[in-house]
């Protein structure tokens, strides 16, 4: 669980700290990505098989919603970036309300859905673990890109100093395309992997969007160490918060958790500190 | 002593009467509005519209208290929906409890809210940016979570208010055209309240912290004072609105008025008026509920879903893209347009 928050921190924080901006729709990224896993797994063929799609679906509405709102959104004020997103969350929830109906639905067939492995005493969820590897290798992958590879370099760039970087030659709306496309691909796998354990439904991502963005804050917007971290301790928190105190309860460890962490060190665990 | 104190707060109220600095254009259309609203119930017969426009003005209402500490502060709360939960669980619980009056209860909940703002303001309002509006966030979240587990404030099943015949002004349980004229002042309250606000020495500083929070506590602004009043003045608005909807819809629970959703809406009604102007949440409150209304009732018996949904937030896009400041800052481009239009005639 820890490993899909990381995931879906990793995308949101790719997105806030190259774009700059707050995506409130990261959650309904996500929630397309369940229903592609749901509807491969269910019509076509192995869940597992819904991951590349979902990957490639979810990059592609990533780089719409960029290319057709976020483009222009980011010449105005914070505040129109705020509640411009927050349409696109509502266009993408109710879109879906209306294709696929307020039910929830939950996957029944696939290779690793509802397999167990119980080895010494601890009891192993086959889907769980595939996702927590599924979900570290692309972590890794993605992680060497942004430091390894050229183009990684030009959106570090972009995220340190957008005027600096266009001076430099560097296309500032390719990086930022290229964030929101990352951003909504790994969004998108994260949900695919949710779906083999997580029921499906058109509301589904407002309480991960909400989860989601909590876990950036905590590891700091913008630093990618900072969102793997931040995802594990929050999967963490929640695990244990329901297994030891009320389950109704567990995110409001989550919230709570935040609330205290930046009242001590307001930018999150690894952020730079504001000026 | 007293005459003092007496004449300093009746230069307050008129203050907060007065708008006598806005354009006359603006100050003619605001009086026929009010006036339409005044003989609205009379003119109006159907049960439906009447219901919009309670909601209308509660949602400006709601926009209102966002205004003082979001719009003019321009630290965006996204957590607007505690107080209003506070201020109507303290009406619905103590008169479930003991019976007591509203009159009593809505000052109760106010001061709670208010409190509670009091004390959870001095950490949050030093966040600054994204990190505050997530603080907010979670806040209201970790109250919605709390209300919905409790069993003494009824969970997820809310609170039916028991029903007083005949309709008595004790407990503030009215005939629709009272409800009318009952949010009607309430939301002239609040207005004055925010017109007060503007002309204050507290709104200049607020509006000097949105500029710049670092110049402006470079000139002698204490930053987190100023931010946290505000902050308590929009929690009082927010929790008087919540005491309303208590009594309105003699029916609460976590989802209605403690819900993340409520939270945004708030935010969503001022920011898509104009942010930061005193008739913004007025505005973004007009076209968002009987929008949201009229399209739900329209289109949403008819199976199918989502679709009034669909077109409500292209209509939040399309002006999110092409107005950032909402839809009072198209007024203000055409009213500059005009003024530069006559400086280039007249030289």
């Amino acid at each position: 669980m820890g490993c899909v928050y990381s995931l879906l921190a990793l995308g949101l924080t790719i997105i806030f700290g190259i774009a700059d901006i707050v995506n409130f729709a990261h959650g309904e990224y996500l929630m397309i990505g369940m229903y592609t896993g749901y509807l491969v797994g269910t019509y076509l063929a192995d869940p597992l098989i819904g991951v590349p799609c979902a990957l490639i679906l979810g990059g592609f509405l990533g780089f719409l919603s960029y290319v057709f709102l976020v483009r222009r959104l980011l010449r105005g004020p914070p505040i129109a970036q705020l509640f411009g997103t927050f349409g696109l969350m509502l266009f993408l929830r109710y879109g879906a309300l209306a294709l696929f109906g307020p039910a929830n639905r939950a996957l029944r067939v696939g290779i690793l859905v509802g397999k167990h492995i119980f080895k010494a005493g601890i009891f192993i969820d086959l889907a769980k673990l595939a996702a927590a590897v599924i979900a570290v290798f692309l972590f890794a992958l993605i992680y060497l890109f942004i430091q390894k590879t050229k183009t990684g370099t030009a959106l570090r760039a972009t995220a340190d100093n957008k005027e600096a970087a266009h001076y430099m030659g560097i296309s500032t709306d390719k990086m930022n395309a290229l964030a929101w496309t990352i951003g909504g691909g790994t969004a998108g796998v994260a949900g695919a992997l949710l779906s083999q354990f997580f029921y499906v439904s058109p509301v589904v991502g407002m309480v991960f969007g909400v989860i989601t963005f909590t876990t950036v804050a905590l590891g700091g917007f913008g630093s990618i160490p900072g969102a793997f971290i931040a995802g594990i301790i929050v999967g963490i928190i929640q695990m244990l918060a329901a297994q030891y105190t009320y389950p109704e309860l567990k995110l409001a460890f989550i919230y709570v958790l935040y609330f205290l962490i930046v009242s001590l060190r307001p930018q999150g665990l690894l952020g730079k500190k504001v000026a | 002593m007293i005459g003092k104190i007496f004449l300093k707060l009746f230069g307050t109220m008129k203050e907060a009467v007065s708008f006598e600095d806005l354009p006359r254009s603006e100050r003619i259309v605001f009086s026929l509005f009010v006036l339409f609203l005044v003989i609205f119930p009379w003119i109006v017969k159907s049960g439906f519209a009447r219901a919009v426009i309670v909601q209308f003005l509660l949602y400006a209402m709601y926009g209102i208290s966002w205004n003082f500490i979001g719009g003019y502060g321009g630290q965006v709360d996204l957590g607007g929906a505690k107080n209003v939960g506070f201020g109507a669980y303290a009406v619905a619980l103590m008169m479930v409890w003991w019976g007591t009056p509203f009159w009593i209860s809505v000052f109760v909940g106010i001061i709670i809210a208010v409190a509670e703002s009091f004390v959870l303001g001095f950490p949050l309002l030093r966040l600054r940016g994204h990190y505050f509006a997530i603080g907010t966030l979670c806040v209201a979240l970790v109250w919605q979570e709390l209300f919905t587990f409790w069993n003494w404030t009824g969970g997820a099943r809310g609170i039916l208010l028991p029903i007083k015949r005949p309709p008595n002004l004790l407990y503030m349980q009215l005939d629709p055209i009272g409800y009318h004229y009952f949010i009607l002042f309430l939301f002239l309250l609040s207005l004055f309240w925010l017109n007060w606000f503007r002309k204050s020495k507290l709104g200049y500083e607020l509006r000097a912290i949105k500029a710049n929070e670092d110049a402006a506590a470079s000139l002698g602004i204490n930053v987190l004072w100023a931010k946290v009043k505000a902050y308590c003045i929009s929690a009082a608005v927010a929790a008087l609105g919540g005491a309303f909807y208590a009594v309105y819809f003699l029916y609460i629970d976590p989802f209605c008025v403690m819900h993340l959703d409520l939270s945004i809406m708030i935010a969503m009604t001022a920011m898509l008026g104009g942010a930061g102007s005193i008739w913004g949440p007025i505005i973004g409150a007009l076209i968002l509920i009987p929008l949201d209304r009229y399209l739900g009732a329209s289109l949403g018996g008819k199976g199918v879903l989502g679709v009034d949904f669909l077109i409500y937030a292209s209509i939040i896009m399309l002006v999110a893209a092409y107005q950032p400041k909402g839809v009072w800052g198209i007024v203000e481009t055409l009213r500059k347009r005009k003024r530069k239009g006559l400086y280039v005639a007249r030289s």
